[in-house]
C-alpha cells in the first residue's frame, strides 16, 4: 500500500513553545488512521499542518508523494478537512458555501453539490443560511464539502464532537461510507476512544508533540490482555491453590491481597468455588478485559507494555 | 487574479456593505454644498465659492472619506476572516497565501478606487444641481473645470485607494484590530487639518504622494509576511 501521506520530522514552534516535535507519520492508502492522544498533545497543529493551514517551523510533509509546500500546494486539490470545528461563512446559505468552496477548487459541478448534500442528507436545507444550523448540521455540511470533490484524503478533527448518540453514529457510517466504497482515506482524531476503535485501521499515538507509537489496530487487539483478578485474605495460599489444583502458572501477585490471572480459558466461578472451598475468603473477583483505552491510556503514560 | 478577488465580495456580507456604502455617498454627495452653503459661508478667508474652480480644491478633501470605507473592507477581508476562523478555508485552498492577500488587498483597492470616482460623479452632480438652485457658486463651469475635475476625481480616487491601505499591515495583519484601523482612518483623513493644527504647512501634492507611498509599502509588507504573520 503506497503512502498518501508522509511526514519527516515535522515541528511545530510557537511563541518559543515546541507544540508538535519530530513527528514521522505515515497514512497509507485507503486506511482509517486515527490520531490519539490527550488535549494539547499536538494533534490538531498535526492535521492544521497537514491540510495546509499551518506551516511547519522545520521538516516536511509529503502529500501523494510529492512535497508540499507554500509554493507547491497543489496536492490539498486531493484533500479534504474539517480541523477543530466545521467553519463556514454563517451569513451565506449552504449552497452559497459550497459553490464557493469549489471555485477556489476550480471545481464547476452542480451535481457533484447536490449529491454531496444528499450524501449527508442535507437535501433540501441547502438554501438555508448556516448560521441557523445545528452543530450535527454543521459537522454534516462540513463533511459534504470535504467530500463534494470527492477527495483522496480527508482529515478529520474530532469529527464527533458535540454530535448526540445518533450523530455520532451516523458520522462513523458516513466514514466507513466514504472509505470503502470511494476509497477514501482517512485521518482523524477523536477523544472518544470507542469511536477510533470502530473504525480505524491504525493508530497514531501523540504525546507531548511527539508521536509516541504507531499500531495497527489488529496488533492492539494482539497486545489486549485479558485477566481475572482477585482480592484474597491469604495471598500465599491462594497462589499454591491456583498452581497446583488448576495448573495454573500465568498468574502474578500485584498487591499485598491481589492477584492477577492471565489465562481466559478460566471462569470466575471456577475459580471462586475453589478458594472457598479450601476457606479463602475473597473479598472480590472480577474479569478485566483491556481496551484501546487500555493501551492509550498506557501510551500516554510512556510504559512500554501492557500489564 | 481577478476569479479570487470575485470570490473576495462574494464572501463579504454585502448588505451590510452596500448599506455602509450608500452611507457614504449620501453624506459625501451633500456634504461640499453643505460646506459652501453653511460652514463657509460667513467665513472671509475662505474663497470656495467663488468660482467652480476654486471650490473643486474643497471637493478633492472631502472625499477622502473613503479612507473610512476602505478600514471597514479591511475589517471584513482581513480581520474578521482572521477572528470567526474562515481564513483557514482559504489556507486549506492550493493557492499561495501571498497570492491570497494580494487578492485581498487588490479587492480592497478596487472597490474604494471604483467607489470613489461614484462619490466623485454624484457630489459633483449633486452640488451643480443645488447651485442651480440654491446659487451657493459664483459663476458657471467651463469645459475646462469639467475635464480638470473628471482628471483629479480619478487621480484622487487612487490616491484614497491607496491610502486606504495604509492600516493594513499593522492593524490588518499583525494586530488584526478593528478600532485601531478605524482611528488610524480618521486619522489619515484629517492629516491636512491635524498638521494645520500644528503649525506644518506642507504641500498638498506632497502629502497625498506620501500617503500612495505608504499605502504600497503596508500592502507590500502584509504579502512578504502573509507565510509568517498571517499564520494562524
Amino acid at each position: 500500500m503506497s503512502d498518501i501521506v508522509r511526514t519527516y520530522e515535522l515541528t511545530k514552534t510557537a511563541k518559543g513553545k515546541t507544540i508538535v516535535s519530530n513527528v514521522n507519520l505515515r497514512v497509507k492508502k485507503g486506511e482509517i488512521y486515527g490520531l490519539l492522544g490527550p488535549n494539547g498533545a499536538g494533534k490538531t497543529t498535526i492535521m492544521k499542518m497537514i491540510a495546509g493551514l499551518v506551516l511547519p517551523t522545520s521538516g516536511e510533509i509529503e502529500l501523494f508523494g510529492k512535497k508540499l509546500a507554500e509554493t507547491a500546494k497543489e496536492g490539498l486539490k486531493r484533500v479534504g478537512s474539517i480541523i477543530e470545528y466545521p467553519i463556514f461563512f454563517e451569513h451565506l446559505t449552504a449552497m452559497q458555501n459550497l459553490e464557493l468552496h469549489c471555485e477556489y477548487l476550480g471545481f464547476y459541478d452542480k451535481k457533484a453539490i447536490r449529491d454531496a448534500l444528499g450524501l449527508v442528507d442535507l437535501n433540501g436545507v441547502e438554501q438555508q443560511k448556516v448560521k441557523e444550523f445545528s452543530l450535527g448540521m454543521k459537522q454534516r455540511l462540513g463533511i459534504a464539502r470535504a467530500a463534494i470533490t470527492k477527495p483522496e484524503l480527508i482529515v478529520l478533527d474530532e469529527p464527533t464532537n458535540g454530535l448526540d448518540p445518533i450523530g455520532i453514529k451516523d458520522m462513523r457510517e458516513l466514514i466507513q461510507t466514504l472509505n470503502k466504497e470511494y476509497g477514501i482515506t482517512f485521518l482523524l482524531s477523536s477523544h472518544i476512544l470507542g469511536e477510533i476503535e470502530q473504525v480505524a485501521d491504525r493508530i497514531g499515538v501523540v504525546r507531548h508533540g511527539r508521536l509516541a507509537d504507531e499500531v495497527s489496530m489488529p496488533d492492539v487487539r494482539q497486545m489486549r490482555t485479558d485477566y481475572i483478578e482477585i482480592v484474597a485474605s491469604n495471598v500465599q495460599k491462594s497462589v499454591y491453590l491456583l498452581e497446583h489444583h488448576l495448573r495454573l502458572s500465568n498468574l502474578k501477585i500485584v498487591q499485598d491481597n491481589k492477584i492477577r490471572i492471565y489465562d481466559a480459558s478460566l471462569s470466575t466461578g471456577e475459580i471462586s468455588k475453589l478458594l472457598i472451598t479450601q476457606g479463602i475468603e475473597i473479598e472480590e473477583i472480577r474479569k478485566h478485559t483491556s481496551t484501546l483505552e487500555d493501551y492509550f491510556y498506557h501510551r500516554i503514560q510512556g510504559g512500554d507494555r501492557l500489564d | 487574479m481577478i476569479k479570487l478577488m470575485e470570490l473576495e465580495w462574494r464572501k463579504l456580507e454585502r448588505k451590510k456593505v452596500i448599506g455602509e456604502l450608500i452611507i457614504y455617498w449620501a453624506i459625501l454627495t451633500f456634504l461640499p454644498t453643505f460646506f459652501l452653503k453653511v460652514v463657509f459661508a460667513d467665513l472671509p478667508t475662505a474663497d470656495f465659492n467663488q468660482s467652480y474652480s476654486n471650490a473643486m480644491a474643497l471637493m478633492l478633501p472631502i472625499q477622502m472619506g473613503f479612507v473610512m470605507f476602505g478600514a471597514s473592507l479591511i475589517n471584513h477581508v482581513f480581520i474578521e476572516e482572521y477572528k470567526n476562523k474562515t481564513i483557514a478555508l482559504s489556507f486549506g485552498y492550493p493557492i499561495s497565501r501571498k497570492r491570497l492577500v494580494t487578492a485581498k488587498a487588490m479587492f480592497i483597492v478596487s472597490a474604494v478606487f471604483i467607489c470613489t470616482v461614484i462619490s466623485f460623479a454624484l457630489a459633483g452632480i449633486a452640488t451643480y444641481a443645488l447651485d442651480r438652485a440654491l446659487g451657493v457658486i459664483a459663476g458657471e463651469p467651463s469645459l475646462a473645470d469639467i475635464a480638470v475635475y473628471a482628471f483629479r476625481a480619478i487621480i484622487h480616487s487612487l490616491v484614497v485607494a491607496l491610502s486606504s491601505l495604509i492600516p493594513l499591515f499593522c492593524f490588518g495583519l499583525w494586530r488584526r484590530a478593528v478600532v485601531p484601523t478605524v482611528i488610524f482612518a480618521v486619522a489619515i483623513i484629517q492629516l491636512p487639518t491635524l498638521l494645520g493644527l500644528i503649525q506644518i504647512s506642507v504641500n498638498p501634492d506632497a502629502m497625498y504622494a506620501t500617503l500612495c507611498l505608504l499605502g504600497l509599502v503596508s500592502a507590500c509588507l502584509s504579502v512578504l509576511t502573509a507565510n509568517t504573520l498571517g499564520d494562524l
